[in-house]
């Protein structure tokens, strides 16, 4: 049955693509998770979407735009939101959560003013919206490839720096490690990330792929290395879900993903709660005798 | 890399303010290699803030700071310091991680970007958690044991780097006595065989004098800076500074129980 994915290009686009996703997003979803900033993810995404309606509304202007590919307008969008976001969290440091609603409020808001200059497109919007197999062409691929090769490496670089500074901000700094640049690196890599998955998942839920397979790794890692294999996997498999049965049954592949996504989150929460339930039974018997 | 008899902590006529009222007012202090020095002053008196002087998290407005003959906004050898903060126990509780990771980060910053803990980094890593009686708990997530556990932790992990220099800001806060007794050993071990040169901050004045060389008195200005026998013959300050006050803490809690 999968077979067929290797038959056509543009599946065998999707399917790897979609896998690179399915690994990179969720290992720095550890990262965005445990520095409680797992909505960054939705304030980047919604930028994201406001640079590719900046380009429709600049190709309406300049015809030759006609055949750029809008996802590198949303990456340099969601690249500015970043940096952005870095200076607000700065200036807010008492309520750093602060840089959410501004950022994700003032790229709807500007979207929808790029929308309306243009006077509505006639794209498929959709696609962006939820994602669609269909639309993952081979730049896209290569793209993908380049923007998942650069988080592994960077993650293998700078897992010391992150995992210290994302525990005690204060402590990473005595111990001379540099916070300003490493945040902003950091950062800089969710924005890549989710312009990237943007093809497969859609803008809406991107940032679902970061943060539902690590909420379900919470439940059963035992360390904070376990994090990365336990979110890895389980974003893998939900991507898998979602891009085969997706396709088979024409549904959307990023609503696939995440309702396989919230799935496994639900299964893994029942099975601890059963887990601990029968270790609470198996103590509570001599009483109960 | 420093002259024998240059100072650890050399601290020039500072003064730090957060907005508007002065917390540190021309604070001068020195530390030589060696000694074991106790900071004591009544609560707001500028301890922490000094601390985070000497450790360049805030820049005083004015007068200078050099530790190891380096001054402190050059400072990179990182290593070299140890460092357990007063809020030390007030980290993210949920944090997935095991008591092993958390005294691995004692290491990263000798280590530098883009190296790795080896085997021979476990090994000291095990060998700091022997040190605060935590090895059995190596594999247990952090956040489930108690806040005099995970304290031990951290200490571990300021001395998992072997630093020339500990500074402990109330690092028994929420240790029971008989843990505190053995800590206070373990610091005097550590300064007397190892030469580790100490700065401790803590309102238990009686016990720490028993165990440190030099005591400084701080409050927004330094009131007192000197050998601990020189400290306890000046019955004005010892009393002002906490003699008496601890003991009449002592029995209260005594009867609470
Ligand atoms: N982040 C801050 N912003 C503004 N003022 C502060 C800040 N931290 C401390 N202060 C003020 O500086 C003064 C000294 O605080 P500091 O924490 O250095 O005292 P301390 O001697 O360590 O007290 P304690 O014994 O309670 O730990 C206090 O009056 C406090 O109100
Ligand atoms: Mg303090």
């Amino acid at each position: 049955m999968i077979d067929v994915f290797f038959q056509y290009d543009f599946l065998r686009n999707a399917l790897f693509s979609g896998m690179l996703i399915g690994l990179v997003a969720p290992l720095l979803g550890v990262f965005l998770v445990v520095k409680r900033m797992s909505l960054v993810a939705d304030a980047l995404s919604h930028i994201t979407l406001t640079g590719i309606a900046f380009h429709f509304l600049l190709a309406t202007v300049f015809v030759g735009l006609a055949g750029v590919d809008p996802l590198y307008m949303g990456m340099a969008f969601a690249i500015i939101g970043a940096l952005f976001i870095d200076q607000l969290r700065k200036i807010y440091s008492h309520f750093k959560e602060l840089a959410i609603p501004i950022i994700l409020s003032a790229g709807v808001g500007l979207g929808v003013v790029f929308i309306s200059i243009a006077d509505g497109f006639n794209t498929d919007l959709f696609a962006y919206l939820f994602g669609s197999v269909a639309a993952v062409g081979q730049t896209d691929f290569y793209m993908i490839t380049i923007v998942s090769l650069l988080v592994g490496a960077l993650l293998i670089l700078f897992y010391k720096e992150w995992f210290f500074l994302s525990f005690d901000e204060e402590q990473a700094k005595v111990s001379g490690l540099s916070g300003k640049w490493l945040d902003l690196i950091f950062t800089v890599l969710v924005a890549l990330v989710i312009a990237a998955a943007m093809r497969i998942v859609g803008i809406l839920l991107v940032s679902a792929l970061m943060a539902l397979p690590v909420a379900a790794a919470m439940q059963w890692a035992k360390s904070f290395k376990q994090m990365f294999f336990y979110s890895a996997v389980f974003g893998e498999i939900a991507v898998l879900a979602g891009i085969i049965l997706g396709f088979y049954l024409d549904l959307a592949p990023g609503g696939v993903i995440v309702v396989a996504a919230v799935l496994i989150l639900l299964l893994s929460i029942f099975l601890q709660k059963l887990n601990r339930k029968s270790f609470q039974t198996k103590y509570a018997e001599p009483d109960a005798g | 890399m420093y002259k024998k008899s240059e100072a650890v902590i050399d601290i020039q006529q500072i003064s730090y303010q957060y907005e508007n009222s002065p917390v540190l007012n021309r604070v001068s202090l020195n530390v030589q290699p060696g000694s074991f020095l106790g900071l004591v002053g009544p609560n707001g008196s500028g301890k922490s803030t000094l601390i985070k002087c000497i450790l360049g998290l805030l820049k005083p407005q004015a007068g200078t700071i050099h530790l190891f003959g380096t001054d402190v906004n050059h400072f990179t050898k990182w290593g070299k310091v140890g460092y357990v903060s007063q809020r030390a126990n007030r980290f993210n509780a949920g944090f997935p991680a095991t008591v092993f990771e958390v005294v691995s980060m004692g290491l990263f910053g000798q280590l530098g970007l883009f190296r790795f803990p080896k085997k021979k980094d476990h090994h000291r890593v095990y060998e700091a958690l022997e040190t605060v009686g935590m090895s059995a708990y190596a594999k247990q997530s952090i956040g489930r044991l108690s806040g005099g556990q995970q304290q031990r932790v951290f200490i571990a992990r300021a001395l998992v780097s072997e630093p020339e220099l500990l500074i402990l800001d109330e690092p028994t806060v929420g240790v029971d006595a008989n843990s505190a007794r053995h800590f206070y050993d373990l610091l005097g071990n550590l300064n007397q065989f190892h030469g580790l040169t100490l700065l401790l901050v803590s309102h238990d004045v009686g016990t720490m004098t028993r165990y440190v060389s030099d005591v400084a008195c701080l409050n927004q200005t330094l009131h007192f800076h000197g050998s601990t026998r020189d400290f306890e013959a000046n019955k004005d300050l010892s009393a002002l500074y906490g003699y008496d006050v601890q003991h009449v803490i002592h029995e209260h809690e005594e009867m609470a129980r």
